[in-house]
């Protein structure tokens, strides 16, 4: 449905359950730390990000019904790749493709201080990450508020018609210089003259 | 991995009170009442003049983006609050930094009035 849908909307909601399946996976492999930032970053940074952007298109009804028939020739062969990719993964030293592979000397490799005390995921990444790759971490807070700061550029802009007010400007204004007296009585009318108004100097 | 088993609880009963609402006014309903005319759009008995979807403003755009940035910090302090006791203070002067660069970044987007109402 990410792939295929026709109004480019749709992609969006149903990439969230492409990331939920892509989250499971490390669950039951062991690392579980990124397996729940994985669903925060990817459904609630990226596909929240992308949602406005894709709303923003100017899609026409007329043009959901263009022809699809163009796409595949294209498409079919880069899409050919992950499955060649696929293909090069199942090796017998690495993911054993046969039942008959399991042999019994193979090592095992079991942490026995796991078993007194476990760490789980997020203190050990939490141990290292802060300690001896401070540095790349601090990193990763640059690449948010250059985030911050390019998200605040690029959508925000002073030409539309809406009224900004500035508070300091308006708490500056001074009574005694913006208010005008009259010193003749705007009640009796003097002829053909409307009355005149003197400012204090 | 057996501590993770509850979670499987919540897709399994939010797909079933999302498929019970969505599933019940179809018994309700009476497919005979409803006619082309009833079901096209309404623009005070003429044709409509066009479509009725606007483009969606930017000025919306930041109201998604914003929170993003903040949910990231926050995440990433969920390992560093469960180490703190290895990582003595060197760690948690290294997120006060974090927190700091983070922060000019808030500023700036004070600054240029992307917080501000409108």
């Amino acid at each position: 449905m990410v792939v295929r849908a026709k109004n480019p909307v749709h992609p969006v909601p149903s990439s969230i359950p492409v990331f939920r399946n892509t989250s499971g996976s490390p669950i039951l492999l062991g690392p579980d730390l990124p397996a729940m930032i994985s669903p925060v970053v990817h459904t609630g940074a990226i596909a929240v990000l992308s949602l406005p952007v894709v709303m923003m298109l100017n899609i026409q009804i007329a043009e959901i019904h263009e022809k699809v028939s163009r796409y595949p020739p294209v498409s079919g062969i880069i899409g050919l790749i992950p499955w060649w990719e696929m293909s090069l993964i199942p090796d017998n030293d690495h993911i054993p493709l046969l039942p008959t592979s399991i042999s019994t000397n193979s090592l095992r490799y079991t942490v026995h201080a796991g078993e007194i005390q476990g760490w789980t995921n997020s203190e050990t990444s939490g141990n290292s990450l802060h300690t001896y790759y401070s540095v790349r971490f601090l990193v990763s807070s640059l690449i948010l508020s250059v985030a911050m700061i390019g998200a605040t550029v690029l959508t925000m802009h002073r030409t539309t018609r809406v009224k900004r007010q500035d508070v300091f400007r308006q708490n500056a204004i001074d009574s005694k210089r913006t208010m005008m007296r009259r010193t003749t009585d705007p009640h009796l009318p003097t002829p053909g003259s409307a009355p005149t108004i003197y400012r204090p100097q | 991995m057996l501590e993770f088993a509850p979670i499987c609880i919540y897709p399994v009963i939010s797909s079933l009170v999302s498929l019970i609402l969505l599933g019940v006014p179809f018994l309700f309903t009476s497919n005979g009442s409803t006619y082309p005319e009833k079901l096209s759009a309404h623009e005070c008995g003429s044709d409509p003049f066009g479509d009725a979807r606007s483009r969606f403003d930017i000025r919306f755009h930041p109201v998604s983006i914003l929170p993003i940035t903040p949910d990231l910090e926050v995440t990433s302090f969920s390992p560093w609050a469960v180490s703190l006791n290895k990582i003595d203070l060197f760690g948690s002067r290294s997120m006060m930094v974090f927190l700091l660069i983070s922060t000019i970044g808030s500023i700036h987007e004070w600054k240029k009035g992307a917080l501000d109402r409108e």
